[in-house]
């Protein structure tokens, strides 16, 4: 995902990482027994894997700029430092030190994932980047309360689906206004407003 | 029971703006539905404090005093921002800057914004009250960006972003609060009602990083400085009716949440964590503050960086934790929210009658807009902790409590800063309200809606600076129950 240099291939490597967070749900709900998780896991599946990239896209292709994101950080470089944040939230997550050792490994998966999301926000220039970075933070989240407690309370899971998926609308709706007005979607470029 | 007029009435309202014709009737329609509201969030309040215990409905509604008193404030502010919107739309529809189209899809999202704050305080779960928080950023943005120019759109995607990204550290810290619970071999809930009472079994080191991820998620929602880079933009560019809304509640709508946390907070690590790290926050955003202000230009961005500063006042109040301090602060809350949306609803006026943000074009404010010269004039003075007015009583109340808990140094700084900000203020105010028209402009008159907002708010502002002295000892007993300090 960090070496992603342009908006379709951004758009593919969050597909397949949600994919991946509703293959671990999935197998969580077949160890835990719990009927809700399936039917999170359904969810992710349509709105994660299917629904949300498939919006991104549209917003993308209307919205017809030239496709690149902008790197502040080449792609080698930020792979490298992708890593670096990896070993970073493993460190983060031993120290925190609670939860058996068995879950300290989704932990860190849970806050390698939320830091490169960071990462991904503030090293692109785009404003599509911003959003994707949002959507891959919101999924570390989501591994996170995975791995240590099984999930939230089931409606608060869905309230949860709902606000993202709404959100994700709205931004589109603002990339698509931003687009309109300024001719581009650099957000480096948006600087009318200071002091 | 009050609880479900108050939540029902601007989803009604909201589809009413739907459906009718014309905005005007809309605008009345929001001022009797909003008088309602204020209405039976009055008895609400009144019950609950009296009572003095939380009663929840089908355990998904929890109400205590607390909440009572945030969705009291709300109701007020809305009241009188739906009084103002009246003739605010007016003007911006005779000036060509809105169509009867976009008139309706603003008292749409107003009623929607404000069905969205009122959920906030409502709600027992704490993810739904999250999930809630995150409603009110999305709706506002569009409200943010209302006027659909660069600068506002501009204003509206850094807001719409940075407070998501704010609000998914406290979603991570929400979830360590209840990791917190489910370690303690608890069932997993994130209900208030059940998190309260254990608190102080849960394990202590969880909630400490916990509370430093709430601190930092909602402070950036609730416009604490270093977090408070958004504020300024949208609370500039949105619409003035919004404007108020923002400052006067949105802001407080996450103090609730970082309040809530806060209680099991206390309860389960102890006073001295929670306080210190509030002390810090409320002191930085003390200084950034007062710093712009001194070398601000542009009229509603001197305003949104004076609710940083009150942001800063109520959570110093938090932090020293004493229950007079948290009895002002508490009151600040609400006091703040008055002053600040009146001063909003002048510089609406302003900007409306010269067409610039610009404090250094704009001079005579009292020879164009007589009333509006005179509101502003005093409500500077309200704002700045004048007696006679309220918010005199409570900044007062938390620098007794800083005097009396021995905390020389945040008293000598809040002092300090105070009296800056307070000279800022006289000097910008004074060179804007006084001297000579520019030319060609003309005094005005000025809607009777407008004026009767403007007359609602100073009224509470007047009045509560007197009865507030005078119920002290009832307000103290209140606050100790609440936070059983």
């Amino acid at each position: 995902m960090v070496i992603a240099k342009r908006v379709p291939a951004l758009i593919r490597s969050f597909r397949y990482q949600s994919f991946f967070i509703f293959l671990v749900t999935l197998s969580a709900g077949f160890t835990e027994r719990q009927g809700d998780l399936y039917f999170v896991a359904l969810l992710i599946l349509v709105l994660k894997v299917f629904i949300i990239p498939v919006l991104l896209n549209l917003t993308a292709k209307r919205i017809n700029v030239d496709e690149g994101l902008g790197l502040f950080v080449n792609s080698q470089l930020s792979l490298i430092v992708a890593l670096i944040l990896s070993y970073c939230s493993w460190v983060f997550s031993r120290s925190l030190g609670f939860g058996l050792y068995h879950k300290l490994l989704g932990q860190t998966v849970a806050f390698s994932v939320l830091f490169i999301g960071a990462f991904l926000m503030i090293s692109r220039m785009k404003a599509f980047s911003q959003v994707a970075g949002l959507l891959v933070m919101e999924n570390g989240i989501f591994l996170f309360a995975l791995s240590v407690s099984g999930g939230m309370p089931f409606f608060v899971e869905i309230a949860i689906f709902l606000d993202v998926f709404v959100s994700v609308i709205i931004m589109g709706l603002f990339v698509y206004r931003i687009n309109k007005l300024f001719t581009h979607i650099d957000v480096t470029k948006l600087s009318r407003l200071k002091g | 029971m009050q609880i479900f007029v108050i939540l029902a009435i601007p989803l009604l309202l909201a589809a009413g703006s739907f459906l009718s014709g014309r905005q005007k009737i809309i605008g009345i329609a929001n001022c009797i539905g909003y008088g309602l509201v204020l209405f039976s969030g009055i008895i609400l309040l009144k019950d609950t404090a009296l009572s003095g215990r939380g009663c929840s409905f089908l355990g998904f509604i929890y109400l205590d005093a607390l909440s009572a008193f945030f969705i009291f404030i709300i109701s007020v502010i809305a009241f009188s921002v739906s009084l103002y919107s009246i003739g605010y739309i007016d003007k911006d529809m005779a000036g060509g800057r809105l169509s009867g189209k976009k008139a309706k899809l603003y008292y749409l999202l107003f009623n929607l914004f404000c069905f969205s704050m009122f959920f906030v305080p409502a709600v027992n779960n704490l993810g739904m009250m999250w999930v809630a928080i995150e409603m009110t950023t999305l709706i506002s943005a569009f409200l943010v960006g209302f006027y659909n120019t660069k600068e506002s759109v501009e204003a509206a995607w850094k807001y719409i972003i940075i407070c998501s990204v704010g609000i998914i550290f406290a979603l991570l810290g929400t979830i360590l609060f209840s990791c917190a619970f489910s370690i303690s071999g608890l069932s997993r809930s994130l209900n208030w009602s059940d998190m309260a009472g254990v608190a102080h079994i849960l394990d202590k080191n969880i909630l400490k990083v916990a509370f430093i991820f709430i601190l930092v998620g909602y402070g950036t929602k609730a416009g604490m400085a270093p977090m408070h880079t958004w504020l300024p933009d949208a609370h500039s560019q949105a619409p003035a009716p919004i404007s108020a809304l923002l400052s006067g509640v949105l802001l407080k709508t996450s103090l609730y949440a970082i309040l809530r946390f806060g209680i099991i907070v206390i309860k389960g690590v102890g006073l001295a964590y929670f306080g210190h790290l509030m002390l810090l926050f409320g002191l930085i955003s003390l200084v950034i503050s007062s710093g712009f202000i001194l070398v601000q230009k542009d009229l509603k961005r001197l305003l949104a960086y004076s609710s940083i500063e009150h942001v800063g006042i109520i959570s110093i109040g938090f932090g020293l934790g004493t229950p007079l301090a948290a009895c002002g602060a508490l009151l600040h809350v609400l006091n703040h929210a008055l002053a600040k949306s009146l001063m909003f609803f002048g510089a609406g006026n302003i900007v409306n009658a010269y067409k610039k943000h610009n404090m250094n074009a704009i001079r005579g404010v009292i020879r164009a807009l007589p009333f509006t010269g005179i509101m502003l004039l005093l409500g500077v003075f309200a704002l700045c902790g004048f007696p006679p007015f309220c918010l005199f009583v409570s900044e007062i109340l938390i620098i007794i409590a800083a005097f009396t808990n021995g905390s020389y140094l945040i008293a000598a700084l809040l002092l300090l800063f105070l009296s800056v900000i307070f000279g800022a203020f006289i000097y910008h105010f004074g060179k804007m309200l006084f001297g000579n028209l520019p030319k060609g402009m003309t005094p005005s008159g000025e809607p009777l809606s407008g004026k009767l907002a403007f007359l609602f708010l100073f009224v509470l502002i007047c009045a509560l600076g007197i009865v507030l002295v005078l119920k002290i000892e009832d307000l103290l007993w209140i606050t100790r129950n609440l936070f059983q300090l």
